[in-house]
């Protein structure tokens, strides 16, 4: 019988935990990275098809990419026939491949769950599925758990969102990709908390008295509201559960959008319907690698010696071509991050042909967001409602999740229920323990 | 853009938070200063390119490319079509560039008259606190017109005139005063090389140190030096980039390694993706990568000033990759600690310059070396650092007239 752990896949970054000899232990998962109990959601596939994860991938895509060669060469990817009322016939579809890539980023999984679309990627010569992208994520998380326990495991109580998708049937689907990514990466048995849960599991822990808790997990993917009667195992109750797929990383798209593009042309004067297209998908960043072809570079070109605002397209040019998207949107993150311990920070990044310089402050960003606040302190007080309860009977209201440290949030949540009940968890831990807690509670 | 709408937003930050105030005013300065820096530059660029003294650089540069290529037409035997409204081009330069450098990015370059060259004369002493043989040295030789590829070990590539380079005093030559092409963090100087006359030939080949090589055709080579970046070439972490030979398809490319393994193919065999072409030994590493061309030998140089000569027949072209490679050496002699420093064709009109491990650069005929098998060291502790060689037309011709008028 091997171990059971509690593993806390997040869109921006994932944990592992057990409950062993009554103590929760979080495990340092990633040594490389400055807190080693977090691990990033970051997967790396090289051309060879090796597989790294956390801040390895980060350095590994960092040291085989900026700057690189490429040579793009034209391949064929397949067929589409034609039926008309008199006539069909098969056309040939091709490619252009950058062969010298030497791998393959992928962040933000956990977002393509709530996707309808999204089925898959091609990497290099292979299809990866949803349910294979996850899957060899979790499996290197399994690895590195393993070897630190020295144990093999075999159960996972993963945490989900309270909705993955609006929708009833995408929710169900999300779950049964993440549940066969799971069985995939060699875990016998698995089980699902949801993550708000989870964190009031955690919570639970620090209680003498039954009281009325607001979990308000706010992460990188989604936001995920409960409300539960904690503290006491007989009376334990869940009021109301509720959610939104708007989170960390559609605030960094908002800042994108507001405060970035302007450095890469946008607005500054009237483009052809081509460049603009590209300057529009920089806030996308799935899409952005897909944009190193020769035909975009050749617009690009054009532009620029017709003189178009050159000297930010040129910055387009290089962030599209010399792989700085992911130092980019690092940028806009870390820039988010800064605004939440102090009023004013800047984003920088000087490259070759690129020199973004962006004093950003707090009410900048907080007018950058209103209508994402508005949404967000909606579906809270739908949920407050739902419960049956006053905001004056929420004894505590637990934040937990790297966007909860947002100050406009804590101060929205100080409004409505009293700044004096608002309480931080351990913002990227708490998640994971409660699901080790679940995890041993479930065997 | 600053625009008065963004101002205006930063007011209100100041409004709503007063401690917002101290920091904005901070990095509004440092970004003040950090611009003010480049249009100081950016002024003293345009001052240059005002009063012409730019664009007479380039001229000169350009004339002088322009006549080296038909120079070089010209010993070729292709067609010379000089435009009639084209000016007179300056007479090159006749002095030959001597370059000792350094993984740090340090290079010292020494001018030295062809004419005034005596077989065996010390040219220099390289005044050094750290021992020369510490600091992995190379030496190239070059013409005074040439346009000079600096080649770190990340694959970035920096491109400039030998006349960018500051000429040291041979009294004068110390590491502490060298020219200085920075290296980036973790990052080394693998090696330079002249790349001015790259349009004559086909294909570039990329060595590692460990005997990987992929090649690529010069007018891709173009197109990266343009973009600073040639990539490293290497395929395992423990390996690093050698640096580079221009090749004709048919020519013979030969790599020598220290232990003195050697591996030679026709360029035009060579792979375009990096290939392991050499298996070579944990302590083993390449030392030097060349084309034999028309020359009728190969004279290989080891650490103790042993000359080894062999006839271009003797190579065993390599019919596959990952090979052992030819041995040199004997055993015994791997064994007792003989290492190749150097190797390079020869023919009767070859020059070479040696730097010895206490800094001492010298200069011999490499005939004369060839003929006495041996070069005279310091004494016990003085061993040889590194070798390069150098073709010398003028000498060549002393040296027949100074045949023509020796009595039989």
């Amino acid at each position: 019988m091997g171990l059971r752990v509690g593993i806390d896949f997040g869109t921006s970054n994932s944990g592992v935990a057990i409950y062993q000899g009554d103590q929760i232990h979080v495990l340092p998962i990633d040594t490389k990275n400055l807190v080693p109990e977090v691990v990033k959601s970051i997967l790396y596939i090289t051309r060879d098809y090796r597989h790294f994860i956390g801040q390895e991938a980060v350095e590994l895509y960092y040291q085989q990419n900026i700057n690189r060669q490429r040579r793009f060469v034209k391949k064929w990817a397949g067929e589409i026939d034609y039926h008309g009322a008199e006539m069909d016939y098969v056309r040939d579809v091709y490619v252009y491949v950058d062969e010298l890539q030497p791998g393959r980023l992928m962040q933000f999984i956990k977002t393509a769950l709530r996707s309808e679309k999204y089925t898959g990627t091609q990497v290099f010569d292979r299809y990866y599925t949803l349910s294979d992208i996850i899957a060899t994520y979790l499996q290197a998380l399994k690895g590195r758990a393993e070897s630190l326990l020295g144990e093999e495991i075999s159960s996972v109580t993963l945490g989900r969102p309270v909705r993955f998708s609006a929708s009833v049937e995408q929710d169900r689907k999300a779950q049964a990709t993440l549940q066969q990514g799971a069985q995939e990466a060699g875990f016998k048995q698995v089980n699902f908390e949801l993550e708000p849960i989870a964190a009031a599991l955690y919570y639970e822990l620090s209680l003498s008295k039954a009281q009325n808790v607001l979990i308000f997990d706010f992460g990188g993917g989604t936001l995920d509201l409960t409300i539960m009667r904690l503290g006491d195992k007989r009376q334990r109750r869940v009021y109301a559960s509720g959610g939104i797929g708007m989170a960390g990383s559609d605030f960094d798209r908002a800042i994108i959008h507001q405060r970035m593009l302007p450095h890469f042309g946008k607005g500054v004067v009237q483009h052809e319907p081509e460049i603009l297209s590209l300057i529009n998908t920089i806030p996308d960043w799935a899409a952005l690698p897909e944009l190193s072809t020769p035909m975009a570079r050749a617009e690009l070109r054009r532009a620029i010696q017709a003189g178009v605002a050159p000297v930010r397209l040129k910055a387009l040019e290089a962030l599209i071509f010399n792989d700085l998207a992911f130092s980019f949107y690092n940028l806009v993150e870390a820039t988010k991050i800064a605004l939440s311990s102090r009023g004013v920070a800047v984003a920088a990044m000087k490259e070759k042909d690129m020199d973004i310089w962006e004093l950003y402050t707090r009410s900048q960003f907080e007018k950058d967001i209103r209508e994402h606040r508005q949404q967000i302190e909606g579906v809270l007080l739908e949920t407050l409602a739902a419960s049956g309860l006053e905001p004056g009977q929420i004894d505590a209201v637990v934040k937990t999740g790297g966007s909860s440290n947002i100050p406009v949030f804590g101060q929205m949540l100080g409004r409505i229920f009293g700044a004096e009940k608002v309480k931080s968890s351990d913002v990227f831990n708490s998640v994971t323990a409660g699901l080790a807690i679940k995890a041993h509670r479930n065997s | 853009m600053i625009g008065q709408g963004k101002i205006d937003e930063w007011i209100s930050e100041v409004q709503e938070r007063p401690e917002s105030a101290e920091l904005i005013i901070r990095y509004i300065a440092k970004r003040l200063s950090e611009l003010a820096g480049r249009e100081e530059e950016l002024a003293a660029e345009n001052i240059e390119l005002l009063s012409g003294r730019k664009v007479e650089e380039y001229e000169n540069r350009i004339a002088s490319l322009e006549y080296q290529l038909e120079l070089l037409k010209r010993q070729l035997g292709g067609e010379v079509v000089l435009p009639s409204e084209a000016p007179a081009p300056k007479p090159v330069s006749e002095n030959v560039n001597i370059l000792a450098y350094n993984s740090l990015g340090q290079v010292l370059c020494l001018e030295i008259n062809p004419d005034a060259l005596e077989s065996g004369q010390t040219l220099a002493l390289i005044q050094s606190e750290v021992p020369v043989s510490d600091l992995q040295v190379n030496l190239l030789v070059t013409g005074a017109q040439e346009e000079l590829l600096f080649i770190f070990d990340s694959g970035r590539t920096v491109a400039m005139p030998t006349t960018k380079l500051p000429v040291s005093h041979p009294e004068q030559l110390a590491w502490q005063g060298a020219f200085l092409q920075e290296p980036h963090i973790k990052e080394e100087l693998a090696a330079i090389h002249p790349v001015g006359k790259m349009t004559l030939y086909d294909t570039c080949v990329q060595a590692s140190r460990r005997g990987f090589v992929k090649k690529m055709k010069t007018t891709f080579l173009a197109a990266h030096i343009t973009e600073n970046y040639i990539g490293s070439g290497v395929k395992m972490p423990a390996d690093k980039t050698w640096g580079l030979t221009l090749a004709n398809n048919d020519d013979l490319f030969v790599l020598v390694s220290q232990e003195g393994y050697i591996f030679s193919m026709p360029a035009g065999r060579l792979p375009i993706a990096i290939e392991e072409v050499i298996r070579l030994a944990i302590t083993d590493h390449i030392v030097t990568a060349f084309v034999a061309g028309q020359k009728p030998s190969i004279l290989f140089i080891t650490q103790n000033g042993k000359a080894v000569h062999r006839d271009m027949g003797w190579l065993e072209v390599a019919s596959s990759f990952k090979t052992k490679g030819q041995p040199l050496l004997s055993k015994e002699r791997r064994e007792a600690g003989t290492r190749i420093i150097g190797a390079a064709p020869v023919d009767a009109l070859e020059w070479g310059v040696f730097l010895h491990s206490d800094g001492t650069l010298s200069v011999q005929r490499l005939s004369e070396l060839v003929a006495r098998g041996t070069l005279p060291l310091g004494g016990t502790a003085d061993s040889l650092v590194s070798f390069a060689s150098f073709h010398m037309a003028e000498k060549m011709q002393e040296a027949s007239k100074e045949k023509a008028h020796r009595p039989a």
